[in-house]
């Protein structure tokens, strides 16, 4: 019966975790007194903080961490307490490290340091040089710069087969989001565009350096090949998500002419990039480049 | 007194006038915008020529703003019109009701919960109860011969609290962009609508507005005295209850496309009232014009207006009729202070 033979899997996984801890489990409780405690009051800081440090280090996470469909490691973040993103239940925690972005929550931040609490800001990774650099500070914190090193060379890794996989055509592609935000040259997403030999339209948009947002019509009059979405599904939630499914870009835009890659891995720079590289070739064969 | 043949010449002059500038502000509207076309090319693109980029955004993006525009301006001017008609006063108006702020909380209540598509009919239907029920209570509050003062602080109460359960509910849900939302609902835009808008707020516009056409002759009744109008045929309690049918259809539909715009309805049958005279049966057709016309012309403004982000359409008709306002309770300043005493 299947039930029960999950049942079976179930107790045979746990047995195995409780006979490996028993085994090593005095040594990394020693290790782990040493090691410093963190607590993330930022969704992106939650995915390198979960890649890279040992569970017992993570003393908290931000409330956006469990949010399944911005949060890549949303799953595993239910392992972890949900923080308010506030100050107060940062400082109950009395963690050795804080880790926050460098552009939201700065009353928090403020107050944090001002009460003594190790504050270490990440700012908005805005290219492939700037996610190496944050997965190696973040390893450094955590004091495992081992497993930074190997996200790295896994990022590098999906950088060399996006390269084997480059489009047959340098595409003018538009990563355009919810109430017509584009990113701009100065962005992660438009390093991944790259990679893949596309060109990101958005350097023809005035004024749009990092990201900005964009009206429907010089969307319309930039006619971009194609457009990069974080959803396929034809549910507006909100008016900000019913801007992408304006008749007018469904007609110039259908589904053939849509890169779809999930908001989760394209919000963060961070150990998410390698999947964001598959996904971005796995689309540009399906759209039949 | 103006003599009823003069008036009516006059009348009708003022109807021709404002259709006509009506009609010159929708073209304007189809004209403007962030990418520059030529008038030429509008109308080209607008009747099937030029290329395909032109003709998607006279089309698809300028065609349906403009009909909103249009639509909402009027649907707003009549309903004040027939508000003021109804209760013989003249700071009665769907915004000062609290009737938009309403609708929105309407309409974002079903949003949060996630009960439905944002271009559902199931969002103006919920704006349109939560609208007719805001009118309702308001009017219940004030009472029968209400006093301006009554309506007044009664509106603002109701506004006020539906402005915050629309920002709680939105708060409330999951949804991290929830301060961009609130703005919208809570300012109102006519900004990248499309025609799945138009035809989501239409059916309610329509009919709100064929429901308080249709009782104009009672206005005149009306104006004469509750009494009077009794004396005359007609059926004051189910007048009341049509006005606000009429009023909670019309705004509800707006208000579920395009946000809560305020003080048109207000604002536009004062224009009208030096013009035409006081026979509220006779404001109607012209509120309802010259709504569209200030609606059209501050939905222009937003776009040519230089700005870095985009200015709300209804922050522009709050910083027009706000003023207006002021200067109105200052006129009935009497009045007010009568209700004191």
């Amino acid at each position: 019966m299947p039930l029960s033979k999950r049942k079976c899997e179930r107790i045979y996984g746990g047995f195995a975790v409780f006979v490996l801890a028993f085994t090593f489990g005095i040594s990394a409780h020693v290790q782990a007194a040493d090691l410093p405690r963190v607590a993330s009051i930022n969704l992106c800081t939650d995915q390198l903080l979960m890649k890279l440090a040992d569970p017992v280090q993570i003393l908290g996470l931000s409330p956006y961490s469990r949010d399944k469909v911005r949060s890549w490691a949303a799953t595993e973040a239910r392992k972890y307490r949900r923080l308010s993103g506030e100050a107060e239940d940062v400082l109950i925690l009395k963690p050795d490290i804080v880790v926050a972005g460098r552009y939201t929550k700065r009353a928090t931040r403020e107050l944090l340091k001002r009460q003594g609490q190790r504050v270490v800001e990440f700012d908005i990774a805005k290219s492939i040089d700037d996610v190496k650099g944050q997965l190696r500070k973040m390893g450094a914190l955590v004091q495992h710069p081992d497993r930074a090193e190997a996200e790295v060379a896994r990022l590098d890794a999906a950088i060399a087969r996006a390269r084997q996989a480059v489009a047959r055509k340098p595409y003018r592609v538009l990563a355009v989001s919810r109430r017509g935000w584009v990113s701009g040259d100065d962005s992660v997403t438009s390093a991944l565009l790259s990679i893949a030999g596309l060109s990101n339209a958005a350097s023809g948009l005035a004024g749009i350096r990092h990201g900005g947002f964009a009206k429907l019509e010089t969307i319309v009059a930039l006619r971009p090949d194609f457009i990069l979405v974080s959803d396929g599904s034809n549910v507006a939630e909100d008016e900000g998500r019913a801007l992408l499914l304006h008749p007018a870009l469904e007609r110039l835009y259908p589904p053939s002419r849509r890169i779809v890659i999930p908001e989760d891995l394209t919000v963060c720079g961070g150990p998410m990039l390698p999947d964001a590289l598959d996904r971005l070739v796995a689309e540009l064969k399906r759209i039949g480049d | 007194m103006v003599m009823p043949d003069i008036a009516d010449r006059r009348r009708t002059t003022v109807v021709i006038a404002l259709c006509a500038g009506v009609a010159v502000l929708s073209l304007v509207s189809l004209g403007v915008g962030p990418v520059k076309l030529s008038p030429l090319a509008v109308l080209d693109a607008l009747f099937g020529g030029g290329s395909e980029v032109q003709r998607i955004i006279v089309q698809e993006i300028r065609l349906p703003r403009a009909i909103l525009g249009l639509a909402i301006g009027g649907i707003l001017g009549l309903s004040g019109a027939a508000l003021q008609g109804l209760l013989r006063n003249p700071l009665a108006s769907p915004s000062l009701f609290g009737a938009p702020q309403s609708a929105a909380f309407g309409a974002v209540l079903v949003i949060a919960t996630g009960l439905a598509d944002v271009r559902s009919y199931a969002l103006p239907g919920a704006a349109v109860v939560a609208a007719f029920a805001s009118v309702f209570v308001l009017l219940m509050v004030a009472g029968r011969n209400a006093g301006l003062l009554l309506l007044i602080l009664a509106g603002l109460a109701i506004s006020s609290l539906a402005g915050a359960a629309t920002s709680l509910a939105m708060n409330l849900s999951s949804n991290p962009f929830a301060a961009l939302e609130i703005a919208f609902w809570l300012l109102g835009s006519l900004e990248d609508r499309s025609f799945q808008h138009v035809m989501l707020a239409m059916p309610f516009i329509v009919v709100g507005a064929a429901i308080l056409l249709s009782q104009r002759h009672a206005f005149r009744a009306l104006s004469l005295g509750e009494e009077t109008a009794q004396s005359l045929g007609v059926n004051v309690g189910r007048l009341r209850l049509l006005v606000i049918l009429g009023v909670a259809l019309g705004v509800g539909g707006a208000v579920a496309v395009a946000g809560a715009i305020g003080f048109i309805g207000l604002v536009a049958p004062h224009l009208m009232r030096p013009l035409i005279g006081y026979d509220p049966s006779r404001l109607l057709v012209p509120s309802a014009l010259t709504g569209a016309a200030l609606l059209l012309a501050a939905d222009i403004a937003v776009r040519i207006i230089p700005s870095t982000s985009d200015i709300k359409v209804g922050v522009l008709t709050s910083i027009i009729g706000v003023p207006f306002f002021l200067y109105l309770i200052v006129r009935e300043r009497r009045a007010l202070g009568g209700g004191v005493a």
